[in-house]
């Protein structure tokens, strides 16, 4: 227990923290997914999303879970992303299952939990699939064309342009907190100490932050409106102009048509073998 | 736009400025909040679970609406979409309870000078968010897992589990990282941090300029309160087809195929008039908001 908090609070450096947020958040994608075409990636994540929720039948769902599988490893998510995702759907239905038990269920409660939890990873592997190999700009453009409302994308490229600015902001005025502040002597039991010291920090860091960035939301919106950004949200013509280059290809048209079949043998295969796996 | 006439109506770049500032803020806290590591005890997990006092800060100090929603849009892009967690949506039923939580939490205050009222509104605001989704958790598993009565002990668990999450997150991280912090900052930052945008500070009692015809709180209610009543429909549409196939056919093989087309079929019906709802609300609410992007 005392070694994981040590090891943990190694882990964190802001320094550190910085480099592994800048290389996660800039990662460029030049994925087989990341070159389709972002409305139509969008609409087939919706699919994946939403039909498993009303599914039963294993055999179809492991189906899709397979497909989804493929796609994961086309798209290269990093395996981190991958651990957390297991992690967090192995903790929780693990959790359910023990309380189950200890309400009187038996190893069938099983059963139903693992249905669950294989329609809950189809889609999260859905989701993770889509929105790690689309960059951001072509995220932003997909979801404008769908009629998401252009202050998202705004939003999302601000976040990517400001966060290094951000995070460089936050650092210095952390140093001058360390600079100023001391450190407990003693790490005290468990750490909690040391612990407590660091987010005392963390949240007191945020009051100058908070001063900092209202004067610089200033600047971005004087600077947003001299350059006619209000005039160019509200007119189409510009929207067309900026998402003309969307257009469904061969490619795009190909992996259509494989899901399409894939997913429509699915469902003869479940009705005729519904119990596959279990 | 009446603007000139009333005295602490928005103008639109100061709404956009609010958002601005409160997407950047929060989004880098939550980017920090997702790698502080939890320890766990059991099922009970002592997480920092948010910095939930930055948008409760803002919502306080400026127009909540748009505090809110910046906050929850923070989120989305800083801490899901750029370290590649982004779990679609799912994180719409986030962004929903979120932005109502904290909007209401800023709509309680009337004074931001005083603390006793700052203090019950962000416990509250931390509270409202996370009773609705625990809610929502529950609603998902009842509405994923089949035969949820079959199995022994499962509906009980999964209550308990979310139960037990709740309290800690109203007792622990809901008092660490909201209500003592949102104490200090508030006072704090009131009258100080308005300038920068180029505004007054709020002043006591006031009412929004544009509050009685764009007070979203009816109206985001209602649209929530819908959207929960078309997944229950959703749930109930799904589970009576089932059963009604099985009552009306016992046994029937090629019908079984056929059923599903008709669940699909349900779902499709339910995801676009979801979908709709939502971007009709959305732009609804641009037009109210005087279009928060510009």
């Amino acid at each position: 227990m005392v070694e994981a908090v040590k090891r943990a609070l190694n882990k964190i450096s802001v320094e550190h923290i910085k480099l592994e947020l800048l290389g996660t958040a800039y990662n460029s994608s030049s994925t087989f997914l990341g070159r389709l075409d972002p409305r139509m990636l969008l609409i087939w994540y919706l699919f994946f999303a939403i039909t498993p929720w009303f599914i039963y039948n294993r055999t179809i769902l492991l189906g899709m879970f397979v497909f989804m599988v493929v796609t994961t490893i086309l798209s290269k998510v990093s395996p981190y992303i991958v651990f957390i995702l297991c992690l967090g759907l192995v903790s929780q239905i693990g959790w359910m299952f023990l309380l189950s038990l200890f309400f009187g269920g038996g190893a069938e409660s099983l059963l139903p939990m693992l249905t669950l939890t294989l329609k809950l990873s189809v889609i999260s592997l859905a989701s993770i699939t889509v929105f790690s190999s689309l960059d951001p700009e072509r995220l932003s453009d997909g979801l404008s064309a769908l009629g998401v409302p252009d202050a998202f994308a705004f939003s999302l490229s601000y976040g990517y342009r400001i966060l290094p600015t951000l995070l460089e902001e936050f650092h210095q005025i952390l140093l001058s907190f360390r600079l100023r502040g001391q450190r407990p002597e003693k790490h005290g039991f468990l750490y909690l100490r040391t612990a407590a010291y660091y987010l005392r920090i963390l949240v007191l860091v945020f009051y100058p932050l908070m001063l900092n960035t209202a004067k610089r939301s200033r600047t971005t919106v004087e600077a947003l409106e001299t350059r006619g950004y209000t005039y160019a949200v509200n007119n189409p013509k510009v929207k067309k102009l900026r998402l003309s280059y969307l257009a469904m290809q061969r490619r795009d048209w190909l992996f259509v048509a494989f899901t399409v079949v894939y997913i429509g043998l699915l469902f003869p295969l479940g009705a005729a073998v519904p119990n596959l796996l279990y | 736009m009446s603007t000139l006439k009333t005295r602490y109506t928005l103008t639109q770049s100061q709404k956009m400025m609010i958002f601005v500032l409160s997407m950047s803020l929060y989004g880098l806290s939550n980017m920090f909040t997702e790698l502080i590591p939890s320890i766990q005890l059991g099922p009970i997990e002592l997480s920092v679970e948010y910095f939930a006092f930055i948008p409760l800060t803002l919502c306080m100090l400026f127009h909540p609406l748009y505090a809110a929603v910046g906050a929850a849009v923070g989120e989305v892009i800083f801490g899901e979409l750029m370290l590649g967690q982004f779990g679609g949506l799912g994180e719409l039923e986030k962004f929903i309870t979120f932005s109502l939580a904290m909007y209401i939490a800023g709509r309680m205050v009337s004074d931001p000078k005083n603390r006793r009222q700052v203090g019950i509104a962000a416990i509250s605001g931390v509270a409202i968010h996370q009773f609705c989704s625990s809610v929502i958790d529950i609603a998902k598993v009842w509405v994923g897992v089949e035969e949820l009565e079959a199995v022994q002990g499962l509906a009980e668990s999964i209550v308990i589990i979310e139960g037990v999450g709740f309290l800690n997150d109203v007792l622990f991280s809901g008092i660490l990282f909201a209500l003592l912090p949102t104490m200090y900052l508030v006072p704090r930052l009131y009258g100080k941090i308005e300038p920068l945008l180029g505004m007054k500070p709020r002043e006591r009692n006031m009412q929004y300029a544009s509050g009685s015809k764009s007070w979203l709180s009816p109206k985001l209610l209602g649209g929530a309160i819908l959207l929960a009543l078309i997944a229950m429909g959703a749930e109930l549409l799904s589970e009576s087809g089932w059963s009604i196939g099985e009552f009306e056919l016992p046994g029937a093989e090629s019908n079984e195929g056929m059923l599903i087309w008709i669940s699909m079929l349900a779902a499709a019906v339910v995801a676009a008039v979801v979908l709709t709802v939502i971007l009709r609300k959305a732009s609804r609410r641009r037009q109210e908001a005087g279009q928060l992007d510009g």
